[in-house]
C-alpha cells in the first residue's frame, strides 16, 4: 500500500483512541509495535536495549518434567535408595497433598552419559539421546525454582508472573512489546503438539492477554482442520470470490467512513486485507513440500505427521524464518505420578528429535545466534517415589524447589551448565554441592537474585532481556497500576549471557 | 491547628468555585488538589511516600503529615514553597525526586506542585472517596455535557436521523437490530413523544435482559465450567438465568446487590435469592491432585474479594492482599477484614472436580419454568387445586443444581504476611469495610447481608457511581471515568465529574431503576447526536461527548443480530448453555484426558441458534466467536472489554459456518420476498443496517451480485456446495446458482461496517 500522510494520520489518531495515553505505560515504541510494524529496528535496537535475540520459540513441557531422569544425574542417591528423605534435606518444604506417608528415596533407573560441552560437560540420561547430539548449544540451567506445586498455578504463574489467573501471558507481553515483523502473518503464534500423554490440561490463558487488548493474545496454529481458526473460505467460495467480496466490501466500508468519518473504519479495512493475505501466507506456512530430503532427514519422519512435536518444531522454523518472533510450543503429559517407567520414556521420545533438530537446522541456518529456544516446564519432580517405592507403577510427585530447564541461542552462553543441586536434587546447592539451606544460607526465593538460582521471574526477565526489553520497564497500567510479567520481582541471570 | 482549619475553609472555597463554573477545574489561585496535584503525588511519589510508607519515611498523603517538621525541615511549608524541601529535592539535580530509577516528574508537573505549596497546599480527600454532590442547578444529563462544551464554544453535534437513532438505541438496550416494520412505524409516527414510545417497548422486551446481562456476567466472571485444573462442567446456570430475569423485572439494583451477596442470610430466603448468591461461588475452583485445601480456602477468598473490588467499588484490592496500598486508602489489615466476611462460607476448598459442590440449591430448569414456577407458588398461597399442584410438582421434578452460598462452620481470619497462607500473623480478624471509604451502616451486622448494606447504602461513595458509570460506558463505549475498573487515585479523573455525581445521585433516588436510568440516558440529546466525527474540533476520544457514541458491537451481538435477520434465532430462553458449530479439536487439543469437557459435542437443532448469552461458556477455551471478538475467558473480572480489530476477525465474519448458513437462509428469504434486485438489497440493509442501502452500497452490492451470478452459473456444483453449509435445510424450490450469489452478497453486507458497528 503506498504512502498516504493522511490517512497516516487517521491511523495515528485510531492508536490514540485504541490506546488512550493514560493506558499505555509505554512510548512510541510499542505503539509502533501495536500498529504491525516493527520496534525492533534491522539494527537490532531492542525496545530498551540492544536485544541479542530477534524471536522466541518458547518449548514449553506442561506437567512438569523429571529432571531427576532427564537432566539432574545424582549417582549418590543410590546410596539412599530406599531410604527415607532426610529430614534436613527436606527442610520443611511443603508437599502436595499426594505425598504421603514416608518419602523413599528413588534414583534414577536410567543411565546417564557426560557429554562434552564447552564447559565442565553434561549428562544427559538414555531418555534422551538425540537432545545429547546438541549439547554444545544449550545452555542447561539445573536450579530454576518456584513457589506454586500444583499445575495450574505453576503453569499460570510460569507464563504468567501471578498464580491467579488474570494477567497477560509471556508471549502477550512480548507482542505488546515487540510488535510483528510480518505482516501476512500473526506476531505470535501458538501450537499444541499431540503427544503420547493428555494427562495435563492447557488453558487459554497461557497466551491470553488478560486485561490487554485482546489482540495480544497468541494465534494458534492447528494440527488438524484449518491451520488458523476460520482461515479457509466455505465450500463452494473460490479465491477470486473472496476477493470480489472485498473489494464490494471496501466500498462500503469506505462509504461509511465517508459518513462518519470514523478513523477505525480504515483500520479495520487494513485488517481485512491482512486476513486476504493470510489465507495466502499460511498454507504456504504449511505447504512442507519445498522442505529438502536432508530437512526430513533430521526431523525424521514423524514430521510429517500433522500435530507431532516434530511438525511443530518444523512449523516454529518456518514460523522464525518468515518473521514470525514470538512462537510457543506447548507439549503435554509430564505429569508422571505413577507409570513413570511407561511414560516418562515415551514423552521424552515424543520432544527429543524435534528439540535436536529445530537447535540444529536453526544452526545450520545462521538462525540460532538471533532466535532464542527456551525448554521447560512449570516445576520438576521429587527425589522421591511416589507410589510404593520402586513398584511397577511408581512415579514422582510435582517439586518446585529445583528443576532444570534450558536455553539455547539468542545471546545465551553455548554449551555450559547453570546452577547445582545438592546430592539429592533436592535443593539448589553451592558450587560444592552443599544446599542453600537456613541457617547457613538463605533458601533462594524471588524476592532475591540468589547466584547459581534462577527464579521463574528471574528467567521470564531474561528472555524479555534478550529480546531487548527491561522488564522493569515493559509495563502496562491496568487498575491503576503498572504491571509488569514480573510483578515486582525478577532479575536478568548475567551469568546466563554471553 | 490553626493552619489545618484554614486549610479546610480555603478547600470549601475551592469546591464551590469549581461548581460554580460547571464541570470544569476551577480557575482560582491554586490548583485543583484533587484533580490536579493528588494525580502526581499519586503516581510519582506514593510508591515510597503513600499510605504504606515506612515507619520513619515521610509520608505525602495528608496535610499534617506532609507539613509536619522533621528535623528542622518541613517537606512542604504551606505557603513557603522556597521553605518546602520537597520543591527543592524535585529540582536538586544530585539527589533528585523522585529518583533517577523511578518515573521522572515533568517540568509542567513540577510547577504544579509549586503552584500548589504557594497557594497554601490544601489537601482535600480523593474525588471518589467523598459523597457525590448534587449540583445547584444542573438536573439534566444535557445541562452537564453542554457546560462543558460551552467552555469550548461548541454547540452539540445536529440530532441523528430516527433510523440511525431506532437501530443505535435497540442494539444498546436489547443487542439486536431493531424490527424494521417498528422502524418503520417509528419514522412515520407524527406523535412527538414517539421515540420515547419505542424506547419503553425496548426496555420492556425480554430481550433486553438477555443482552444487559452480559455486561454483569462479564464482571462476575461467570462461566459454565470450574475454570481450574480440569476445568470441569459446575452448575451456576440458574444463576445466569437468574441474573437475566432480575434485569427484566428491572429487580432494583440495591436489592440485585444484596440478594447475590447475602440471599442467603435475608428472612426466610425465596428460591431466586437463594439461586443469587451463585455469586459467591462464581470463583475459579480446583481440585487438582495434591492441592493444600488451607492454601486455595486463601486463594478461593483472594479472589472474591479482589472481584468485589472492581465490581462494585472500582477499586483494585490486589496491593492490598501483600501490604498495604501504595495509592488507595486500603490497608493490609482491611483486606483481611473484608476476606472474613467471606472466609465462613460452607463450600470445601476443593471442589471435588463436582458438578454439584455443595452447598447447592435446586431451580427450575429454563426461563419458561421459573416463570410458571413463580406463578404457580403465588397461586399456592391464595388457592391451589391438584392440577396446578401437579404442575408445580412437574417443575419440581425436573428442577436442576445451582451452586449457592451458606454460612457453615466458623474460620478463623488472621492478616496473611505478604499475602501467603502460611504466613498468618497477628488477632483473629473481625469482619470490617474500608475505613476510608465509610462505616458500615449503624446496627449493620458482621456478615455478607452487614457487607452489601455497606454497599447500597446511599452515604456509600462509590457503589452507585461505578454502576451509572458502567451504564453510561455500555452505552456510549467509554465510561465518565474512562478506568471503570478503578476509581482510586491511580484512576482516571471523570470527564464530568459533576455529571456522575448527578446520576449517581438520581439513581439511588430512583430506588436503583437501573431501567429508568438507562432511559435517561437514551432520551438525552447527548446519546442522540449524530456520531459523525466533527472536522470542527480534535477530540478523537470523544472526551466531550460532543458526538454520538460509535463503536464496534461485541461479539454476542454481532452473532445474535446475524442469527435474527436470518430468521434463524431460536428465542427459547435460559436453561443448560448451548453449543453452537464450533471447529472439532479445540478442546481436546487443551482438555485433561479426565476432564469431562475434553470433548465438544455441538447441540443439534435449533439449539445452535439461540442467543450467545447461553452460549456454553468454558473458561479455559471459551467459544472462539466470542474470544475473536474480544469476550474475556471470565476467570476474572472484567468491566470493560477490549475492542480490538484483527485479521482473524475479517475470516470469522466471512467463513465461520453459522454466518454462512444465517446469510444463505437470509439470501432465500429476500429472493422470495422481494421480486427485483435492488428491492432484494434494500431489505437485506433493512433488516440489519434499518435503513436502505445508499447509491454506493447499491453499486456495490449488484457488482458483486453480478460477479456471483456468472461464477455459479458456470458451476452449480460450487453453487450446492456453498448452499451445504451449516445443518439448515435449503429451500430446493430456488434456483442453486441464484441463491448462492445472493448469500455471497448477503455475507458481505452482514460482515460489512455499517452491520457490525453502533453509531
Amino acid at each position: 500500500m503506498e504512502a498516504d500522510p493522511q490517512r497516516d494520520h487517521e491511523l495515528m489518531l485510531t492508536r490514540r483512541q485504541l490506546f488512550g495515553r493514560t493506558r499505555l505505560g509505554l512510548g512510541t515504541a510499542a505503539l509502533a509495535g501495536l500498529s504491525g510494524s516493527s520496534a525492533f529496528a534491522n539494527d537490532g535496537v531492542g525496545l530498551h536495549h540492544r536485544a541479542r535475540a530477534k524471536r522466541v520459540i518458547y518449548l514449553f513441557m506442561a506437567g512438569g518434567p523429571s529432571q531427576h531422569d532427564m537432566w539432574d544425574y545424582k549417582p549418590k542417591m543410590a546410596d539412599l535408595a530406599g531410604k527415607e528423605l532426610p529430614s534436613h534435606i527436606r527442610d520443611g518444604q511443603r508437599v502436595t497433598g499426594m505425598s504421603k506417608g514416608k518419602l523413599m528415596v528413588m534414583p534414577s533407573e536410567y543411565s546417564f552419559s557426560k557429554f562434552e560441552n564447552h564447559d565442565r560437560g553434561v549428562w544427559v540420561s538414555e531418555l534422551l539421546p538425540h537432545t545429547a547430539k546438541v549439547v554444545k548449544d544449550l545452555c542447561v540451567i539445573h536450579s530454576v525454582h518456584t513457589e506454586a506445586i500444583n499445575h495450574d498455578p505453576g503453569i499460570t504463574y510460569i507464563q504468567t508472573g501471578s498464580q491467579i489467573p488474570g494477567r497477560p501471558s509471556l508471549g502477550a507481553w512480548l507482542s505488546y512489546g515487540l510488535g510483528s515483523e510480518n505482516s501476512d502473518l500473526p506476531g505470535y503464534v501458538v501450537m499444541h503438539s499431540m503427544g503420547s500423554q493428555q494427562g495435563t490440561s492447557l488453558f487459554g490463558r497461557l497466551w491470553g492477554s488478560g486485561f490487554m487488548p485482546s489482540n495480544h493474545q497468541g494465534v494458534v496454529l492447528r494440527g488438524d482442520g484449518d491451520a488458523v481458526l476460520y482461515l479457509k473460505n466455505p465450500k463452494g467460495v473460490l479465491r477470486h470470490h473472496r476477493r470480489a467480496q472485498l473489494d464490494a466490501l471496501a466500498s462500503i466500508n469506505q462509504a461509511h467512513h465517508r459518513a462518519f468519518g470514523d478513523p477505525r473504519v480504515l483500520a479495520r479495512l487494513e485488517q481485512h486485507e491482512m486476513a486476504y493475505r493470510m489465507q495466502a501466507a499460511v498454507p504456504e506456512l504449511m505447504d512442507l513440500s519445498q522442505e529438502s530430503e536432508s530437512t526430513w532427514k533430521l526431523y525424521g519422519e514423524k514430521a510429517k505427521v500433522p500435530g507431532s512435536f516434530e511438525a511443530c518444531c518444523l512449523n516454529a522454523r518456518r514460523l522464525a524464518e518468515r518473521g514470525v518472533r514470538n512462537i510457543q510450543v506447548f507439549h503435554r503429559g509430564w505429569d508422571q505420578h505413577s507409570n513413570l517407567r511407561k511414560e516418562l520414556p515415551a514423552q521424552c521420545e515424543d520432544i527429543d528429535r524435534g528439540c535436536m533438530a529445530l537447535i540444529t537446522d536453526l544452526k545450520q541456518r545462521g538462525m540460532l545466534e538471533d532466535t532464542l529456544v527456551v525448554w521447560g516446564g512449570e516445576f520438576g519432580r521429587t527425589a522421591y517415589s511416589q507410589g510404593k517405592f520402586g513398584s511397577e507403577n511408581y512415579g514422582r510427585d510435582h517439586h518446585p524447589r529445583c528443576f532444570t530447564m534450558w536455553m539455547a541461542g539468542g545471546g545465551v552462553k553455548r554449551g555450559i551448565t547453570y546452577g547445582q543441586t545438592d546430592d539429592v536434587g533436592y535443593n539448589i546447592a553451592d558450587e560444592d554441592g552443599n544446599p542453600l539451606l537456613p541457617p547457613q544460607h538463605r533458601r533462594p526465593d524471588k524476592h532475591h537474585l540468589t547466584p547459581g538460582a534462577v527464579h521463574i521471574h528471574d528467567l521470564n526477565a531474561t528472555i524479555l532481556h534478550l529480546l531487548g526489553i527491561d522488564h522493569t520497564r515493559l509495563t502496562y497500567r491496568y487498575q491503576g497500576r503498572d504491571f509488569r510479567l514480573t510483578d515486582v520481582h525478577g532479575h536478568v541471570v548475567r551469568d546466563l549471557l554471553i | 491547628m490553626a493552619a489545618r482549619q484554614f486549610s479546610s475553609i480555603l478547600l470549601i472555597f475551592s469546591l464551590i468555585a469549581s461548581f460554580a463554573s460547571g464541570d470544569q477545574p476551577s480557575s482560582g489561585q491554586g490548583p485543583d488538589f484533587a484533580r490536579e496535584v493528588l494525580p502526581i503525588l499519586s503516581d510519582k511519589c506514593f510508591a515510597c511516600h503513600g499510605p504504606d510508607a515506612k515507619e520513619k519515611e515521610l509520608k505525602l498523603t495528608s496535610y499534617e503529615e506532609a507539613t509536619q517538621l522533621r528535623n528542622g525541615i518541613r517537606a512542604i511549608d504551606p505557603g513557603r514553597p522556597d521553605h518546602s524541601e520537597l520543591l527543592f529535592r524535585i529540582t536538586d539535580e544530585d539527589d533528585p525526586m523522585p529518583p533517577t530509577k523511578a518515573k521522572p516528574l515533568s517540568p509542567a508537573e513540577a510547577d504544579v506542585l509549586k503552584r500548589w505549596i504557594e497557594s497554601g497546599a490544601t489537601y482535600a480527600r480523593h474525588w471518589a472517596f467523598e459523597k457525590p454532590q448534587r449540583h445547584p442547578d444542573m438536573n439534566r444529563i444535557d445541562d452537564f455535557i453542554a457546560a462543558q462544551l460551552d467552555t469550548q464554544n461548541l454547540a452539540f453535534a445536529p440530532e441523528a436521523d430516527l433510523r440511525t437513532l431506532a437501530r443505535r438505541s435497540a442494539l444498546v438496550l436489547t443487542g439486536l437490530p431493531p424490527n424494521p416494520n417498528e422502524v418503520a412505524e417509528l419514522v412515520s409516527s407524527e406523535d412527538p413523544r414517539a421515540f420515547e414510545a419505542f424506547v419503553d417497548r425496548l426496555l420492556a422486551s425480554e430481550r433486553y435482559g438477555e443482552h444487559r446481562a452480559r455486561y454483569w456476567l462479564d464482571a462476575v466472571r461467570y462461566g459454565d465450567t470450574a475454570g481450574l485444573a480440569r476445568d470441569v462442567r459446575r452448575g451456576l446456570y440458574p444463576y445466569r438465568d437468574w441474573v437475566i430475569q432480575a434485569l427484566n423485572n428491572n429487580l432494583p439494583m440495591d436489592q440485585f446487590i444484596t440478594w447475590q451477596l447475602a440471599g442467603d442470610l435475608l428472612p426466610n430466603p425465596s428460591l431466586e435469592q437463594t439461586v443469587a448468591t451463585g455469586y459467591v461461588r462464581l470463583n475459579p475452583t480446583t481440585n487438582e491432585g495434591g492441592t493444600i485445601p488451607a492454601e486455595f480456602q486463601a486463594k478461593n477468598n483472594f479472589d472474591r474479594v479482589e472481584n468485589l473490588g472492581t465490581t462494585f467499588l472500582g477499586l483494585s484490592m490486589l496491593c492490598a492482599r501483600c501490604h498495604t496500598h501504595k495509592y488507595d486508602p486500603v490497608t493490609h489489615q482491611e483486606y483481611f477484614e473484608l476476606l472474613a466476611f467471606f472466609n465462613n462460607t460452607a463450600e470445601a476448598p476443593k471442589d471435588g472436580y463436582k458438578y454439584d459442590h455443595p452447598p447447592v440449591a435446586k431451580a427450575p430448569r429454563d426461563i419458561a419454568d421459573w416463570k410458571r414456577y413463580k406463578q404457580l407458588k403465588a397461586f399456592e398461597i391464595a388457592s391451589f387445586n391438584s392440577e396446578l399442584a401437579c404442575e408445580l410438582d412437574e417443575i419440581e421434578s425436573r428442577m436442576t443444581v445451582t451452586l449457592v452460598a451458606k454460612e457453615g462452620k466458623p474460620r478463623d481470619t488472621f492478616l496473611l504476611e505478604r499475602g501467603d497462607y502460611l504466613s498468618p500473623v497477628g488477632p483473629v480478624l473481625k469482619p470490617g469495610v474500608i475505613a476510608a471509604v465509610g462505616p458500615m451502616p449503624e446496627g449493620a451486622p458482621r456478615n455478607r447481608l452487614g457487607l452489601s448494606q455497606w454497599l447500597t447504602s446511599p452515604e456509600h461513595p462509590l457503589v452507585a457511581r461505578v454502576l451509572v458509570n458502567r451504564l453510561w460506558q455500555q452505552v456510549f463505549g467509554v465510561g465518565i471515568v474512562r478506568t471503570p475498573e478503578e476509581f482510586g487515585l491511580q484512576g482516571e479523573h471523570p470527564t464530568h465529574p459533576h455529571l456522575l455525581d448527578f446520576l449517581a445521585l438520581e439513581f439511588v433516588a430512583s430506588g436503583w431503576d437501573q431501567k429508568a436510568m438507562l432511559k435517561r440516558i437514551v432520551l438525552s440529546r447527548t446519546f442522540r447526536q449524530s456520531s459523525y466525527h466533527r472536522t470542527d474540533f480534535d477530540d478523537p476520544e470523544n472526551r466531550l461527548f460532543a458526538r454520538g457514541p460509535s463503536f464496534r458491537l461485541d461479539a454476542e451481538v454481532i452473532r445474535d443480530a446475524t442469527l435474527q435477520a436470518s430468521g434463524l434465532l431460536d428465542p427459547t430462553m435460559g436453561g443448560e448453555g448451548v453449543k453452537p458449530y464450533q471447529p472439532a479439536g479445540l478442546w481436546k487439543s487443551i482438555g485433561h484426558r479426565k476432564s469431562n469437557t475434553r470433548i465438544y459435542v455441538p447441540d443439534k437443532g435449533t439449539k445452535v441458534y439461540r442467543r450467545s448469552v447461553y452460549v456454553y461458556w468454558k473458561r479455559a477455551s471459551p467459544h472462539p466467536m466470542m474470544t475473536i471478538f474480544d469476550a474475556p475467558n471470565r476467570e476474572s473480572a472484567c468491566v470493560g472489554r477490549s475492542r480490538t480489530d484483527t485479521p482473524l476477525q475479517s475470516l470469522a465474519l466471512l467463513n465461520e459456518t453459522m454466518r454462512v448458513e444465517s446469510a444463505r437462509k437470509l439470501a432465500e428469504s429476500i429472493i422470495l420476498e422481494e421480486g427485483i434486485d435492488e428491492s432484494r438489497i434494500h431489505r437485506l440493509f433493512e433488516l440489519q443496517v434499518s435503513r436502505h442501502a445508499s447509491p454506493t452500497e447499491l453499486a456495490a452490492c449488484l457488482s458483486l451480485l453480478e460477479q456471483m451470478r456468472s461464477e455459479y452459473a458456470r458451476d452449480e456444483e460450487l453453487a450446492t456446495a456453498l448452499l451445504e453449509t451449516g445443518h439448515a435445510p435449503r429451500n430446493e424450490q430456488l434456483d442453486p446458482g441464484e441463491v448462492a450469489a445472493w448469500t455471497q452478497v448477503v455475507t458481505t453486507v452482514m460482515a460489512s461496517d455499517p452491520a457490525i458497528l453502533l453509531y
